[in-house]
């Protein structure tokens, strides 16, 4: 006989309806923690290659130089402290940049296209960018400063409101599936009243009967959570492939799937041990009150 | 003077609002001590025993068993009290979805004997009480006698210091009552007090020990029926 079989767990009402409700929360709760980590991913990548903090516009004059204009912007920029890296963005990235703005078919090569220099600050919040704007507006009024640091900490604010409203989610999830597990226990506990009072009254602890239900529980969780666990792995590969067939950059790097992987291959049993710890919190409550 | 092991002092019961079952009981089980508990149907002998293996409240006195007041004990020390005892119930209590021998060597797994000692004692123990063929058995299919013989083999599997049965002759013929009260006898030899339930007059006499009679509510020693007639 198997040690958890003095109550015949297997059977009962509870066992019919727990495992659904596990498959589906581990499911949405997988596919959670799988956007979560895609976000974090995403922030940092993005972050890395966002290296411009400022623009500066040196707009095309007929009548002066615009490599002279150019020359003192980027002497200017050089000289300002707090400033790491100046970089003139060449004539083909700036047709480029107007070419997906007006469309492949533009002939941009008529346009008076701006000189676009880009900078990037040592630290961005101790660097005085309205000092700098006066001191480029001597050399001609008409240069303009972008200051990205306010759009870049919007988007920022942005994708830290999403991961931490999925990663809320999935502990809601979690938790749902704990209180679902912790009632379904204690119906398991009403159920098998009778056997519970006999087992207690031929010596066996609270401990003894708290196990058959934990075992019971851990099982069920496991296999009920890896069927979750699988149809939100066949659900990401399938918005994965989407994306990849409407030609959609996907950003998956390997150490984001390798998670993404072990979120998938973990899910079940850390759901799993948590139910448990919950039926054993049931058991005991009821038994020791 | 015998070690005392249980003893209850001005007990009394009633289930909710309905009348006195008992009042004012108290007696001392001494260790290794063999007593009857006698009384006409709704007496209330099986109450009594209810309180003896801590599965009934009273509403008043106080209970003592192995130094310990049940009223004020841990929870969390109940089970080791309990331990200590075999309870032969009157409806048997055998879980229906374990076989006669999984029955029989439960108490044993619930004290952390591993499975094959402790099916090695049931099968011993079932061979004895003439079991032996029904080890794989399921309760439902057995009839009330072998269910009682089952129900004393898991009471005496752990040798309690204590066992309690609540008519445990009920539902077998004379020869097989005369051979578990022998049984139980084997087992107060060996230190285990044991208080009986029954109203059997045939074992009574055949059984010489001292009885406690419920009689208007509460208990009377009486001597044992022999000693008397002499």
């Amino acid at each position: 006989m198997n040690k958890d079989q003095d109550l015949p767990l297997r059977n009962d009402i509870a066992a019919r309806f727990v495992p659904k409700i596990i498959i589906l929360m581990v499911y949405l709760g997988t596919l959670c923690s799988t956007f979560t980590f895609f976000m974090i991913h995403s922030t940092l990548l993005w972050e890395e290659k966002l290296t411009t903090n400022l623009s500066i516009e040196i707009p095309f004059f007929s009548d002066i130089s615009s490599n002279d204009l150019q020359t003192q912007v980027t002497d200017l920029l050089q000289k300002t402290p707090g400033i790491n890296k100046v970089e003139v963005v060449s004539k083909t990235e700036v047709q480029t940049l107007f070419h997906s703005l007006l469309g492949e078919d533009t002939n941009v090569d008529t346009f008076s296209l701006p000189a676009i220099v880009d900078v990037s600050l040592n630290k961005r919040d101790a660097f005085d960018v309205e000092n700098l704007e006066t001191r480029l507006k001597s050399i001609s009024p008409l240069i303009q400063l972008i200051d990205h640091r306010l759009w870049q900490s919007q988007v920022s604010n942005l994708l830290f409101t999403s991961t931490s409203l999925a990663l809320l989610l999935t502990f809601l999830i979690l938790c749902s599936t704990l209180v679902t597990t912790f009632f379904a226990t204690r119906t398991s506990l009403l159920i098998h009243r009778k056997i519970v009072e006999v087992l207690s009254l031929i010596g066996a602890t609270p401990s003894y009967i708290a196990k058959q239900f934990q075992r019971n529980t851990f099982k069920q969780g496991l296999f009920a959570s890896s069927i979750g666990a699988f149809l939100a792995f066949l659900t990401f590969l399938g918005i994965y492939f989407l994306f990849k067939n409407v030609g959609q950059t996907f950003v998956v790097t390997t150490s984001f799937f390798c998670e993404v992987l072990a979120i998938f291959i973990l899910a079940p049993f850390i759901t799993s041990f948590f139910m448990m710890l919950s039926a054993r919190r049931a058991v005991m409550k009821a038994l020791c009150s | 003077m015998s070690e005392v092991i249980g003893e209850l002092l001005g007990v009394g019961h009633q289930y909710d609002e309905g009348p006195e079952i008992f009042k004012g009981v108290s007696f001392r089980i001494e260790k290794g001590s063999f007593r009857f508990i006698t009384g006409l149907s709704g007496s209330g002998k099986s109450s009594l025993l209810k309180i003896l293996y801590l599965g009934l409240k009273p509403k008043w006195g106080s209970v003592r068993l192995f130094g310990e007041d049940t009223f004020q004990i841990k929870p969390a020390l109940l089970p080791l009290l309990r331990q200590k005892i075999g309870v032969v119930f009157q409806e048997f209590n055998l879980l229906d979805h374990l076989t006669v021998i999984d029955n029989v060597s439960l108490p044993l797994r619930v004290r952390g004997v591993d499975i094959k000692r402790s099916y090695k004692h049931a099968g011993e123990l079932l061979e004895w009480v003439g079991l032996g063929d029904c080890l794989k058995a399921y309760p439902p299919s057995l009839s009330g006698g072998q269910k009682q013989r089952a129900a004393i083999a898991r009471a005496i599997i752990t040798r309690p210091q204590l066992l309690l049965a609540d008519e445990p002759t009920g539902n077998v013929d004379d020869e097989m009552a005369t051979k578990l009260l022998c049984l139980f006898e084997e087992l107060n030899k060996s230190g285990t007090a044991v208080l009986i339930t029954t109203h059997n007059q045939r074992i009574l006499k055949k059984f010489p020990y001292p009885q406690l009679a419920l009689r208007e509510g509460t208990v009377f020693q009486q001597l044992p029926i022999e000693k008397k007639a002499s």
